[in-house]
């Protein structure tokens, strides 16, 4: 029977070959293959993470894009809205409707309402009532946000009638008090 | 004297085949290693990604919330500027029906106008010419229309007309 005749450098090659390949198995088994699954769901979660991303960058920019579209629109009300009520500036604007006008605040038993309450006292000449019809029509074109208050009494007194009625302004830092909808303080984006 | 034709030569435990294969093997292991180390920085990397993004996702829905808020707040202010302005124009119109439903032959001394009341005080030369003249078209707006009338030294009539509403459309 013929002998296989292997020599001593052979064995020590096949030995290291075999070793390699059980490593190389081993090592591809149990690290490199999980870590390439953890790799994939890591890429995986950063592309939707990142599309979640992009979802939200583009809710912001239309937000923004309503926002200053709506404060383009609104900004003479916006305006009116925050400038604070000057009596004397009021009066100024107005006393060319009449021959007097005075402006006195009142004191509001519910603190809670949103605007201020004003007195005012008018004179008019009897002749012009359509002075009154013009100041009502400069109060929503003026500075500030004023609605007319009921009553309304006009006393006629000679040549003149004096008109006395109580109106409200409406304030920025009182309308901020306003609670907004539960409903839009959560935002969510669709996935 | 040589009994070789062929120089001798150092014999080694391993060969330069098995340097060769050991070199081989080691950069294969090496490789290994660094695909491995590889995977692991990249996977570091998703995961500060991820992080950021995060940190992104809520500054952006901060910033969202607050400009939602912002819309809110300028709608409710527009809304309550429109109302205002719609109110003053009704109420303008009101004061000028008023004021126009009164004749020339009647005189108003005072008038009152409440959100859901009007009472005028005034002179009438006859309680015909009130009737006829301005307490038709009082009643055609108003539910109830109560007048007292005074007699007055110069042969006018004074009067009081009381004039109240259930509709509220109609002064405001």
């Amino acid at each position: 029977m013929k002998t296989l005749k292997i020599s001593r450098q052979n064995i020590y090659l096949l030995i290291i070959t075999l070793f390699l390949l059980l490593f190389v198995l081993i090592f591809a088994f149990v690290v490199l293959i999980p870590a390439g699954k953890e790799y994939r769901q890591a890429r995986s979660i950063t592309n939707k993470h990142a599309i979640e991303l992009t979802q939200y960058q583009q809710l912001n920019d239309q937000t923004l894009q309503e926002l200053k579209s709506l404060q383009e629109q609104h900004r003479t009300i916006i305006t009116a809205f925050d400038n604070s009520f000057d009596e004397n500036r009021f009066i100024s604007q107005n006393k060319k409707f009449f021959q007097n006008l005075q402006v006195s605040k009142l004191v509001q038993l519910d603190q809670k309402q949103p605007f201020d309450l004003y007195e005012v006292n008018a004179t008019s000449k009897i002749d012009s009532p359509v002075v009154f019809y013009n100041f009502l029509d400069s109060l929503n074109k003026g500075d500030w946000i004023i609605g007319v208050n009921f009553p309304i009494h006009f006393q006629r007194d000679g040549e003149l009638i004096n008109s006395s009625f109580t109106m409200r302004v409406y304030a920025l830092s009182e309308d901020r008090n306003i609670s907004k909808p539960a409903k839009d303080t959560n935002t969510t984006v669709q996935q | 004297m040589t009994y070789s034709y062929i120089k001798p030569r150092v014999k080694r435990v391993v060969s330069a085949e098995l340097q060769l294969v050991f070199i081989f093997f080691t950069i294969s292991i090496v490789m290994l290693f660094l695909t491995y180390g590889f995977l692991k920085l990249k996977i570091y990397t998703f995961e500060q990604t991820i992080v950021r993004i995060e940190e992104k996702k809520v500054d952006l829905n901060d910033a969202i919330v607050k400009m939602q808020g912002q819309i809110y707040i300028i709608e409710q202010e527009s809304d309550k500027a429109e109302k205002v302005t719609t109110e003053n124009s009704v109420l303008k119109e009101s004061i000028k029906n008023l004021f126009d439903l009164v004749p020339d032959r009647i005189t108003l001394s005072q008038v009152d106008l409440k959100k859901d009341a009007l009472v005028i005080y005034g002179m009438t030369p006859s309680k015909d010419v009130y009737e006829f003249l301005l307490q038709a078209p009082l009643r055609s707006i108003f539910n109830t229309t109560y007048t007292s009338f005074y007699q007055l030294e110069n042969g006018w009539l004074s009067f009081v007309s009381t004039n109240k509403i259930d509709n509220k459309e109609v002064l405001k």
